[in-house]
């Protein structure tokens, strides 16, 4: 059975030092992450520098990929080991045994609500076969889930080894200290199969779900890890009908205008000539509304919540516009548009009545699926269009997964070698191949096998990458804000009010929530 | 000691016997119902909300709160609409339809038993399943009404419609209810009366709004309680069939107090909610039945 990492008296000072000299000797931790270790074993500074100069690569002499440390993210410094985090379990030179944890059973929370649940639930069986770890899935749906983990978290123990959270929850649930640090998990081969890559997992998403600084507050900020992006990520791509755009002879549309454009020149009695979220619903604010106000240059947020002036722009002209823009689309939208939600437009898309919308890139399953969908050979993808001189980009969605702090420790590492099998490259490489689901690693979304079943990998790939998450992840009244922009605009898609005056009403009850929340003054 | 006693003529049960019978009640009582409504009482009186918030004693601040808010009383005016209007509508409807049914038509009891139907489904798989039959797109009671050459209301997208859409289909599924209670009362009515009545030269009109209305009187007051209570607290309706939209039109006060629990995570406000819910059930429940023992004594 394996003992607790902080608990363990074989784990002592000595060995760990001796581990870490061995480790930034072999280019496995970088010099930030050594020198925060060792710090806080008690070594000094002068003995520290000695160590790491005489462990410095000679001039000329190759770098190691790894260099950076396994957890280093980007240009980021290493994360620390030492500040939260466990201790590796077990020392180096240790080499990676993957039935280390056989027998042990690790349950996991996770939503119910995307394939995910399904997609993993096929591979239980191999999980065991290969690790001997026996995975039990609970899979409500999001609302009971947010709720169960809530409760998980505050409990004095939690009854999961793994949960699987949404990402624009990060900062209330990692964020509120519930997550174990994983950098020490992560760094230490003896814990981590070695060809699991932590560095191929997207940035955005790492920055999104994954990296948090708790002591300032900042998500993404740092390197110090506490979930890991999966089971799957993703942001919003712009879907059209290649067959309709070339009878027509345009290009897919780049810019709102041009889309606004083809919608006009392709609409149909049969065919809309676009569609979007036009129902009350956490899609029309996130996606349609969110993609068209930062693509023309609207900054949702200005100011800092640790400062007070937090302050929302909803009523900036960009706001406005992205709303207006909307409107003018009623035209060449299918006639029902405003009850249209998540279900109605890929049902609408897949049996080809409309010719053009932006989307969560998760859609790709549907609509490429030849069984059920009628547009599966016609439907091509690209990055969102962008007014001139913006960056194509879009929200950043996805979940992550992580161990709740309040388990019991001698049940953390087995947790973590099922969270780390779970999160493997093979098995991001089989929710995509089984159920479209929208990869968490970089690797899969160009995996040549996958790209050549699935095109829209790469462009789904880029959207993810460079997507950035809602600027109100950060605050607990996230879902609250969401929601009056969603029936807000929903009144102003269905003449019930102006773009302005929908705009100047999300203003006034978001300045409300956020002098409730403290953020505003 | 076994201890017998005597209270306005019955016999008390020995304490032993009567803990025994009683016990599993009063503690399933205290576990599922006693201490849920005190615990979510404190919350009420705490801010505690999503995974930082510590649950801190904040007083009446969020029944001030409550008050203040625009939504909060749009929700009281959605609620009062839909109790009032599908009421209504149900109390004339069941006791039309009891009233028909009395006549003893042939084959009337297979219609009776086809009728009760919608009240045997739960109200969330109502919500779904009429919100499929009423989808603008592929439902069939927009594509039955334009075959009829009727153009169909934009049921459930405009605010004008969508919460009458909510009351017809409550109505739907609950005037059964009714039917059933009044039809119940009308088939244990004495017929002396009416033959006496009929003797006395009285006609059919004179007879329903002189005899039957009155005397079915406390059995309609109990139904139209029964449902407005019902009404009052309907959630899972809305939740499968509107969600509260477009627009608000459709939230009521249970729906806004799930938004807030178990949506944004303000379980405090949430629980606020729900007790001037209660606050209020308790006062009308109690000035309406009242109404009920005067009219029953009155009538029988």
């Amino acid at each position: 059975m394996a003992k607790d990492p902080e608990v363990d008296p074989r784990v002592v000072a000595g060995d760990y030092i001796a581990d870490s000299i061995r480790s930034l000797m072999e280019g496995r931790v970088s010099r930030r992450t050594f020198i925060a270790r060792t710090s806080a074993l008690g070594l000094s500074g002068a003995a520290i520098a000695a160590i790491v100069a005489a462990c410095s690569p000679a001039p000329g002499a190759s770098t190691a990929p790894s260099a950076a440390g396994r957890t280093g993210v980007g240009a980021t410094p290493a994360p620390s080991t030492s500040a939260g985090g466990t201790p590796p379990p077990s020392t180096g030179g240790v080499a990676y045994d993957p039935m280390k944890y056989a027998g042990t059973k690790v349950r996991i929370l996770m939503t119910g609500d995307e394939n995910d649940h399904r997609a993993l639930g096929d591979k239980v069986a191999q999980l065991k076969e290969e690790t001997g770890i026996e995975l039990e899935i609970t899979s409500p749906a999001l609302g009971p889930l947010i709720e169960k983990t809530l409760q998980v978290l505050k409990a004095d123990q939690a009854e999961f080894e793994i949960i699987n959270y949404l990402g624009f929850l990060t900062t209330q649930q990692v964020g509120g200290g519930y997550f174990e640090q994983l950098n020490a998990y992560i760094d230490d081969p003896a814990e981590t199969d070695p060809a699991w890559d932590f560095e191929d997992f997207a940035e955005s998403n790492l920055r999104n779900v994954g990296i948090y600084d708790l002591e300032n507050q900042e998500l993404g900020v740092g390197s110090d890890v506490y979930g890991i992006p999966g089971l799957h990520s993703g942001s919003v791509v712009y879907f059209y009908r290649k067959d309709l755009f070339d009878a027509a002879g345009l290009e897919p549309a780049k810019t709102w205008d041009e889309f606004k454009a083809a919608a006009e020149a392709l609409h149909t009695d049969e065919v809309a000539g676009c569609s979007f979220i036009g129902a009350n619903d956490f899609s029309l604010a996130t996606v349609d509304w969110y993609t068209r106000f930062i693509t023309t240059g609207g900054e949702l947020m200005t100011g800092s919540p640790a400062t007070k002036d937090f302050r929302p722009n909803l009523n900036s002209p960009e706001a406005v516009g992205a709303l207006q823009m909307l409107i003018d689309l009623l035209p060449f939208a299918p006639e029902n548009v405003t009850t249209y939600g998540f279900a109605e437009n890929v049902d609408a898309f897949s049996t080809g009545k409309i010719a053009q919308m932006i989307f969560w890139s998760t859609i790709a399953g549907p609509v490429f699926n030849r069984d059920n969908s009628l547009v599966a050979d016609v439907t091509g993808v690209t990055p969102v269009p962008a007014a001139s001189g913006q960056t194509s980009r879009a929200i950043l969605g996805g979940w992550g997964v992580g161990i709740p702090k309040n388990l019991e420790p001698a049940k953390k590492p087995a947790a973590w070698r099922a969270l780390a099998w779970i999160t493997s490259k093979d098995v991001n490489k089989y929710f995509v191949e089984a159920y479209q689901i929208d990869a968490s690693r970089d690797s899969t979304y160009v995996d040549p096998d996958l790209v050549s079943q699935y095109p829209y990998l790469p462009v789904a790939g880029e959207a993810n990458a460079n997507a950035q998450p809602i600027e109100t992840t950060i605050l607990n009244d996230f879902f609250a804000m969401n929601d009056v922009m969603n029936i807000e605009f929903n009144k102003a898609l269905i003449g019930g009010q102006d773009a302005v005056t929908a705009c100047a009403n999300v203003q006034t009850q978001w300045e409300d929530i956020l002098r409730k929340a403290d953020v505003l003054a | 000691m076994e201890r017998a006693g005597r209270w306005r003529g019955h016999r008390f049960l020995p304490s032993r016997d009567v803990a025994l019978l009683l016990g599993p009640c009063v503690l399933y009582l205290t576990a599922f119902s006693l201490f849920p409504l005190l615990y979510s009482l404190r919350i009420s009186f705490t801010d505690l909300g999503a995974a930082d918030s510590s649950g801190d004693w904040v007083g009446l601040a969020n029944y001030a709160d409550l008050l203040a808010d625009q939504f909060f009383w749009n929700a009281a005016v959605n609620t009062a609409v839909m109790v009032s209007a599908a009421v209504s509508i149900q109390v004339v409807l069941g006791t039309a339809l009891a009233l028909f049914f009395n006549l003893h038509l042939r084959g009337s009891w297979l219609v009776r038993g086809v009728l009760i139907l919608p009240m045997l489904l739960t109200p969330i798989v109502v919500g779904v399943m009429w919100r499929a039959l009423l989808n603008p797109d592929w439902g069939i009671v927009n594509w039955a009404l334009e075959t009829v050459g009727i153009d169909s209301p934009n049921w459930l997208g405009s605010t004008e419609w969508a919460i009458r859409t909510v009351v017809l289909v409550d109505v739907w599924q609950w005037t059964p209810f009714v039917f059933l209670i009044v039809f119940a009362r009308l088939q244990a009515l004495p017929r002396d009366i009416f033959e006496a009545a009929e003797v006395d030269g009285a006609g059919r009109r004179g007879m329903l709004s002189h005899i039957t209305i009155p005397l079915l009187l406390p059995a309609i007051t109990f139904a139209a309680i029964f449902r407005a209570i019902d009404a009052f607290r309907s959630f899972d309706l809305v939740y499968g069939l509107s969600y509260g939209g477009p627009a608000r039109s459709t939230t009521t006060l249970s729906f806004l107090a799930f938004q807030n629990g178990f949506q944004f995570q303000n379980y405090g406000y949430a629980a606020a909610t729900s007790y001037v819910m209660v606050i209020a059930l308790i006062l009308a429940t109690t000035l309406l039945l009242r109404r009920v023992r005067v009219r029953r004594a009155d009538a029988l």
